[in-house]
């Protein structure tokens, strides 16, 4: 069981949350990532984590990874033919701790 | 006593949409023979109501404070949310709600013991109630639709065994407190194996995708609750098979009856198993 670590007290939870439900908030992530970070009350480790795009460390400390798929998706990409593909890529690669892409197929 | 006159559980994973032109031939057979089935014949069943239970992904309510069952009491239901538009890319959609049933469905699982909570705003709705609507365009009929939102993903989430409990309930409800004559189709979205999220994303449980097909197929209640355990749920992946437990209720309220499925695909680019069962209700229990 991989829910082990799941900590539903991470405020990484309520930030893709938020996204989800506000476009503006989207925007500014892309444009000033670190602003809106500020605005939660991350800890420094998982602020890193998600400054690092580095979902290993952010599953250990106990992100949700139906979340964490979707922030993949708000970086990399959220369409359904090449961005979300991307994204999904990208976030498996860090999982499993190398870069290279994941054939989807 | 209201009356149920059609049952299916079938996925809605996006990607069934999205990727539908890239998927192999044999692919997309099965995706089109299940859901022209489950048209055809939910039309054919004319149902005044249908009752779909859909895991809720997370999206409309946060992890801190999060409902096993929320209801959709909603006039009209509007979708997809606009976030999961371009990830779905499936065309809009506005469904005809049924507050009054919606309302009862609160009152009288609420009077059976289970706990349900109910919301009058549009949900939002991602692949869980889109691709469902959608694929067999439910919103272009006079059928009206009451969504179930259900926790299949947040641990600790309802187990086989409460759902299967919903589902008898539920079957109370709508021969107990349903109108005279009201015709009810129940609808169980979600499955098969799939991981998403994870580090299994493109990994599929093809082993057990068949297994729980077949035993949907067969209709052994016993064998159901026996063997698709929350255990086996997450071994066949993590946070997403889990809402294969949206068939329970649906399986629960109709009983022990047969059905058929119509192929199965295990398509990694699909990033989830896809096959479905409609249950056969003119068979003997």
């Amino acid at each position: 069981m991989a829910w082990e670590k799941f900590n539903p007290n991470l405020a990484a939870h309520d930030l893709v949350q938020d996204m989800k439900w506000d476009p503006k908030l989207r925007e500014e992530f892309k444009q000033n990532e670190s602003a809106v970070l500020d605005r939660y009350k991350l800890m420094p480790q998982e602020r890193k984590a998600i400054e690092e795009r580095d979902f290993r460390t952010l599953y250990d400390l106990g992100m949700h990874p139906y979340l964490g798929g979707q922030l993949s998706r708000f970086i990399w990409g959220n369409d359904a033919g090449k961005g979300a593909v991307e994204a999904s890529n990208k976030l498996v690669a860090s999982l499993q701790g190398h870069s290279r892409d994941i054939p989807p197929t | 006593m209201g009356r149920i006159v059609f049952a299916a559980g079938a996925p809605h994973a996006p990607a069934i949409v999205g990727l539908f032109d890239r998927a192999p031939a044999e692919s997309q057979k099965v995706v089109k023979d299940t859901y022209a089935a489950i048209s055809h014949e939910l039309r054919a069943a004319r149902p005044d109501v249908v009752i779909m239970f859909a895991n809720d992904h997370l999206a409309n309510s946060r992890i801190t404070f999060y409902p096993d069952f929320l209801i959709g009491t909603a006039a009209v239901h509007s979708g997809p949310h606009e976030w999961f538009q371009e990830w779905i890319a499936c065309r809009n959609y506005t469904a005809k709600g049924n507050p009054d049933v919606a309302k009862a469905l609160f009152q009288g699982m609420t009077r059976r013991g289970i706990r349900m909570s109910s919301r009058e705003e549009n949900l939002n709705f991602d692949d869980n109630i889109s691709v469902p609507v959608v694929m067999t365009d439910l919103d272009q009929t006079d059928m009206t639709l009451v969504p179930v939102l259900q926790n299949c993903t947040v641990p600790p989430y309802p187990s086989p065994e409460k759902c299967y409990e919903v589902g008898k309930a539920l079957r109370e409800f709508i021969e107990q407190d349903l109108p005279q004559d009201m015709r009810v189709a129940l609808f169980g979205s979600g499955g098969l194996s799939h991981e998403p999220g994870g580090v299994k994303y493109y990994k599929i449980d093809e082993d057990f995708d068949r297994a729980f097909l077949d035993i949907c197929v067969a209709g052994d209640h016993k064998k159901l609750l026996k063997e698709i355990t929350i255990e086996r749920l997450e071994e066949a992946g993590t946070g997403g098979t889990a809402e294969l437990l949206s068939w329970f209720p649906v399986m629960a309220a109709i009983g022990e009856r047969p059905g058929r499925s119509f192929g199965y695909t295990g398509w990694p680019s699909f990033r989830c198993g896809v096959g479905g069962v409609i249950w056969d209700l003119d068979s003997k229990q």
